[in-house]
């Protein structure tokens, strides 16, 4: 704020003043006054009205300089009440109460719907957990007739996946941590999904072979499986038509790191696409061409991913292979625990 | 036989599952009624235990804490809560194995049946007529002659003992061999098994192992 622009604002009460003046100089002339009285009052009075607009002047700079301040350099500018003291002029009082208003009410508001969206949530988790078991217990039933047993089983492993789906795109969309990090063997992992997927893969005659997995890496063993299903779940989806179909699932120790890589000689994903496949509702011109994709699948391995401290990368080129490679960190200070 | 306690409040997985374990040759108790509930589990004395978490009354984890500090039978938790943090604090009380809903039928028995032989002490079978089974080594051996079997076929035959007399689907073997990390197709099985029908009859076995049409083999 700089003094002149403070001074045009204040226009209407510099007019007033020298309106005043000049109403004082036709009284004064009217008296008959001296010269020097004339100027000595008319000095006087100047010298009061600079110092009153000097003292407002200064008052008012003090707070809006502060208010515009951190308006600017505030990265969550809705916390900019907190930065304030309450001013001393009533102009500025009136600012400072209503921003404190606006901001509380914001407050609330925002904790509404943060309250209501954990409350969703929470009843997603529960839902999940509730359909989980007429799904086991379809499966049983269906096991224990096994002249129904093929076709069924198959839709019930889908509707299965689905479920895990809405549960895993709840948990990763949510800043709760709600996962457990410890020592998980890769081959144990990488075994438990492959059984999951074990008749998908049959079905469609792609060979697995797994070499040097027995490694210990730190991460949630559920939310690992997970991520390695949806991964094996692309292989499946797009095979290409010309070779034989083949998943290889391998492991590589480096320094404080250890990388599971799993390729599969699909279609691959074109140049072009590569550099997206992690991006939400991404769906490509695999997507679109090959299988019904949600683009939800790679995203979420991601999300899953960057929670649990993983990186997650994608080679492939079009046509030859894709290669997904998870990189668990290694942290001595765990180790010794 | 062994005797499975089912602690299950669904109705209809509770009864498909006693369905299961019966026609897999287990003989089963099933709790009903909620109240006094360690009670009547320890009143069944049962060989093995499949626990589900969310029980009306009590917390399946509260429930087998409060076994573990009476009874060492063998417990499986089978639950809907798939978090890591379930599983770990499940098995810090004491449980066995811990398997999630909806579970794949063959792995929760194959589980059931890996659970029970721990718990019993009682190590693979290890003669089968008058042959040797040698599990470390891979090997068969009738005394003079011995003979190494693949670890494939170790498997198959491992299994097809401890059900000697009865079918085993080829969806069990299978199972099992992939849960020893062994991806292997079903024409590797077909394979795998014809493999292990001759090295049998090299030791003088002929047609040990019989072919059941649509359900499986079956080791006499």
């Amino acid at each position: 704020m700089k003094f002149r622009s403070y001074i045009k604002d204040q226009v209407a009460s510099v007019c007033i003043f020298f309106v005043a003046w000049a109403i004082m100089l036709i009284f004064f002339r009217a008296f008959r006054m001296g010269h020097e009285q004339i100027v000595i009052i008319s000095v006087i009075f100047f010298l009061f009205e600079m110092l009153q607009l000097g003292l407002d002047f200064l008052r008012k700079k003090n707070f809006y300089e502060k208010l515009l301040f951190h308006s600017k350099n505030l990265n969550k500018k809705y916390l900019l009440p907190e930065m304030l003291e309450e001013p001393s002029f009533l102009e500025g009082k009136m600012v400072y109460e209503v921003l404190r208003a606006s901001h509380k009410s914001m407050c609330e508001h925002v904790t509404m719907h943060r309250h209501a969206f954990s409350e969703f949530r929470e009843y997603i988790e529960l839902w999940v957990h509730e359909i989980k078991l007429p799904v086991a217990g379809l499966q049983l039933m269906v096991h224990n007739h096994p002249e129904i047993s093929g076709k069924y089983d198959h839709q019930l492993q889908r509707i299965d996946e689905y479920i895990e789906n809405v549960l895993y795109y709840a948990r990763s969309e949510n800043a709760e941590k709600d996962y457990l990090i410890k020592e998980v063997s890769l081959k144990r992992a990488v075994a438990n999904t492959a059984l999951k997927y074990r008749d998908d893969l049959l079905e469609q005659g792609i060979s697995l072979k797994t070499e040097h997995l027995d490694k210990m890496v730190r991460t949630d063993g559920k939310w690992l499986e997970y991520m390695l299903g949806q991964i094996l779940g692309n292989a499946v989806k797009y095979l290409s038509g010309e070779q034989e179909p083949e998943i290889i699932i391998s492991a590589e120790e480096a320094e404080r790191e250890t990388t599971l890589y799993i390729r599969d000689n699909g279609i691959g994903i074109s140049a072009s696409d590569l550099p997206y496949i992690f991006e939400k509702s991404f769906t490509g011109e695999n997507g679109r061409r090959y299988a019904k994709a949600t683009g939800m699948g790679l995203y979420l391995v991601r999300n899953l991913c960057e929670k649990l401290g993983h990186r997650v990368n994608a080679a492939s080129v079009q046509g030859e292979y894709t290669e997904i490679s998870i990189t668990f960190g290694e942290d001595e200070f765990y180790k010794k625990i | 036989m062994s005797r499975i306690c089912i602690v299950e409040d669904d109705r209809s997985i509770r009864e498909e599952l006693s369905i299961l374990l019966k026609n897999a040759g287990y003989d089963t108790v099933c709790i009903t009624d909620f109240l006094k509930t360690k009670e009547k589990i320890l009143e069944a004395n049962a060989d093995l235990i499949l626990l589900d978490i969310n029980l009306p009354e009590v917390n399946g984890e509260l429930l087998l804490k409060g076994i573990r500090t009476e009874v060492e039978i063998p417990v499986i938790m089978v639950t809907s809560r798939t978090s890591e943090m379930d599983e770990v604090l499940s098995m810090s009380y004491g449980a066995d194995d811990y398997v999630t809903k909806p579970y794949n039928p063959t792995i929760l028995l194959l589980r059931i049946s890996a659970v029970l032989k721990r718990a019993s002490g009682e190590t693979t079978k290890t003669s089968y007529r008058n042959l040797r089974v040698n599990a470390s080594k891979g090997s068969l051996s009738d005394g003079e002659r011995e003979l190494i079997l693949t670890k494939n076929e170790m498997i198959i035959f491992q299994i097809l003992l401890d059900k000697q007399g009865r079918i085993v689907s080829r969806d069990e073997l299978m199972t099992a061999l992939w849960d020893q990390e062994e991806y292997i197709n079903d024409n590797a099985l077909t394979v795998n098994i014809s493999r292990l029908r001759s090295k049998l009859a090299e030791l003088g076995l002929e047609n040990v192992i019989e072919t059941r049409k649509k359900q499986g083999y079956l080791l006499v």
